[in-house]
């Protein structure tokens, strides 16, 4: 057994991602326990009509920068590594576990950046619900560790590991607003779902091992066209489908989604609805569209996953938006859109088989814009719905006249909700527009296609409702103290960092859509 | 007779059925029952079936990669009960409950 001393260099993100969080953890130890200030009563003040004072920044106030600054070098070194990649094909590591590509780097770095943005839009919001803790930040290190796993596999062991390991620490994270009987339901429900998935999809691999013999990835593949007939192998390929399915949320496998979304932590919401997702799809263009996709292979009319993703694609676009139209709270509205947006990327990944290459630069363009987006909005979200006695304030009701009471939020969520919509000049109108015109280019994709652009404009109306109730409607008269906005300085700039992105990637969208077309 | 020793030599076939079985026994029980613990249980059933079924290929084939699986999964499966358990501990702490289907504060 050889140990190659280049592999500590080419999986540095990975090693510096569950180093950083163990650094934290261990900060987080030797911090001052104390944590002062209303939320952390016992009791909450239940029918005052006072405001209890936010408490000011806790002993672990210093948290938020470090892990600002670790992500941001480990960001730094994700984009210095494709110059470490000679040729084509990508540098395997650890005996072809893991394998360094620009793919690879390019789904982790929208996950860093994903995550840079939501740890800068958390503390207010974990300092106003009494959740301050330094294991936040450790935990959504340790997610990124596994969702860099998953996103650079090159072996069925290293795929599970990876969803393994994601998954683990968002299982925490959902769950640690431990005084809301919302967040326990909701982490309960994403636990059950993502532990029964991860049963589906263990069993899968080892019915696929027992079919091939072996879980290298890219020896399937050479592999596949004599093994394509056995039973055991399609089996095996279905049940890996369907976990991912329950990953990414797709329609039918989505129950769970809605639930989790909305009664996790805003921002760990937003963490989940785009790293996890990122990091899935990533997880699926790897086991699909490479080992099993290529319009070549005689494999792909036999499993047929294509057929499958294409009915499942329309079924999620659809659903997703048909429920998010009758939502009342902004929070459950997102996470109905976060399924659809599901619908749409599943479209990229159906060009990537059918089309080819050429598809990638879409799909990865789409991921981007809309992890800029939703971790802005659910930014936007924890902001602006802060309620003074607990908890929050989340329906359309609640956000009428949000406009002339907190403007500069107002506009943030109208360019997020803008882009979501999909209207320009904003990062999801390019994302969509990518993705539509190379999934246009085979004309057996033209009804996914249009169908995707009849959801988008379905999908304004629910968008826009939101706009129009912050702008042109008065608060609701009422006697109940109305919501409270919370003062950041890091809120404020992530949001604005979140917003400038994505005005940003609207404007000019050729450098990353360059970017990502060279991401092989 | 010949269809009896057939039967009686244990062999990988003996081994996959046990592990579908076992699988089985899993699934049913995460659809059928309503408290949360058994439902934990039933998943790490599901868990140990397709460590049985990975561990059985692996020594069919004399190939190594599968027991490396296995022990990679017993390590995640036991971080994965710790954690559910901890969810459902916080869960009764917050309901008095670990009835599934109490869990009803989050619908459309």
């Amino acid at each position: 057994m050889t140990f190659d001393v280049a592999d500590l260099q080419n999986s540095a993100p990975l090693l510096l991602l569950t180093v950083a969080g163990l650094v934290l953890m261990l900060l987080d130890a030797f911090s001052r326990s104390k944590l002062v200030g209303a939320p952390y009563q016992k009791k909450m003040p239940a029918e005052t009509s006072e405001a209890y004072p936010l408490p000011v920044a806790g002993s672990r106030g210093y948290l938020m920068p470090v892990t600002v600054l670790l992500l941001l070098g480990i960001l730094a070194v994700v984009a210095w590594l494709p110059g470490q990649i000679h040729g084509d094909h990508g540098v395997f590591m650890y005996r072809d576990m893991l394998v360094l590509d620009r793919f690879g780097l390019l789904v982790s770095g929208i996950c860093i950046v994903g995550a840079i943005l939501g740890v800068m839009t958390a503390p207010a919001f974990l300092r106003a619900h009494g959740l301050e803790m330094g294991e936040y930040y450790a935990l959504v290190m340790f997610s990124l560790a596994g969702m860099v796993i998953l996103v650079m596999a090159a072996d069925l062991v290293t795929v599970f590991l990876g969803v393994e390991i994601m998954s683990l620490g968002v299982y925490v994270l959902a769950g640690m607003w431990r005084k809301s009987q919302r967040s326990a339901e909701a982490a309960m429900k994403y636990f059950l779902v993502g532990a029964f998935v991860s049963g589906l999809l263990l069993y899968g691999i080892a019915l696929v091992y027992g079919s091939v013999g072996t879980t290298l990835l890219s020896e399937i593949r050479s592999r596949a066209p004599v093994f394509a007939s056995r039973p055991l192998f399609y089996i095996g390929w279905m049940l890996i489908f369907v976990s991912f399915l329950f990953k990414v949320a797709a329609v039918p496998f989505h129950m769970w989604a809605p639930d989790t979304y909305d009664g996790a932590p805003t921002p760990v919401s937003g963490f989940m609805m785009t790293g996890v997702k990122a990091a899935a799809f990533a997880g699926l263009y790897r086991l699909f569209a490479v080992t099993l996709g290529d319009s070549q292979n005689a494999l792909q009319a036999y499993t047929g996953w294509v057929h499958a993703a294409y009915g499942i694609a329309i079924l999620t676009m659809t659903l997703g938006n048909l429920a998010a139209l009758h939502q009342e709270s902004i929070k459950r509205m997102l996470a109905y859109s976060s399924i659809a947006h599901a619908g749409y990327l599943l479209i990229g990944l159906i060009a990537m088989a059918v089309v080819g290459d050429s598809a990638r630069g879409p799909l990865l363009f789409y991921l981007a814009a809309y992890t800029v987006t939703v971790v802005g909005a659910m930014g936007v979200v924890g902001w602006l719905s802060r309620d003074l006695r607990g908890g929050e304030r989340l329906t359309l009701d609640d956000w009428a006249g949000m406009g002339q009471r907190h403007p500069a939020g107002a506009l943030a969520m109208t360019i997020f909700l803008l882009s979501l919509g999909g209207f320009p000049p904003t990062a999801g109108f390019f994302g969509k527009f990518y993705l539509f015109r190379v999934a246009l280019e085979k004309p057996s994709l033209l009804p996914l296609v249009l169908i995707g652009i009849a959801n988008s404009l379905i999908s304004v109306y629910y968008y826009l409702r939101v706009i129009t109730a912050m702008y042109f409607r008065a608060p609701a008269p009422s006697s109940e103290p109305a919501s409270e906005p919370l003062s950041s300085t890091a809120l404020s700039v992530g949001v604005l960092i979140a917003a400038l992105l994505v005005l940003g990637l609207g404007l000019m969208p050729e450098w990353l859509a360059n970017l990502c077309a060279a991401a092989n | 007779m010949d269809f009896l020793t057939a039967l009686m030599t244990i062999g990988l076939n003996h081994f996959l059925v046990l592990g579908l079985v076992i699988f089985g026994i899993g699934i049913m029980g995460v659809f059928l029952r309503r408290n949360a613990l058994i439902t934990l249980m039933s998943i790490e059933l599901m868990l140990n079936a397709g460590n049985l079924t990975l561990l059985s290929f692996a020594r069919a084939q004399h190939d190594m990669r599968g027991q490396a699986l296995a022990f990679l999964v017993i390590a995640v499966a036991a971080a994965e009960a710790a954690i559910g358990l901890a969810i459902v501990v916080g869960l009764f702490r917050n309901r008095k409950s670990t009835d599934l289907d109490e869990l009803n504060l989050l619908r459309f």
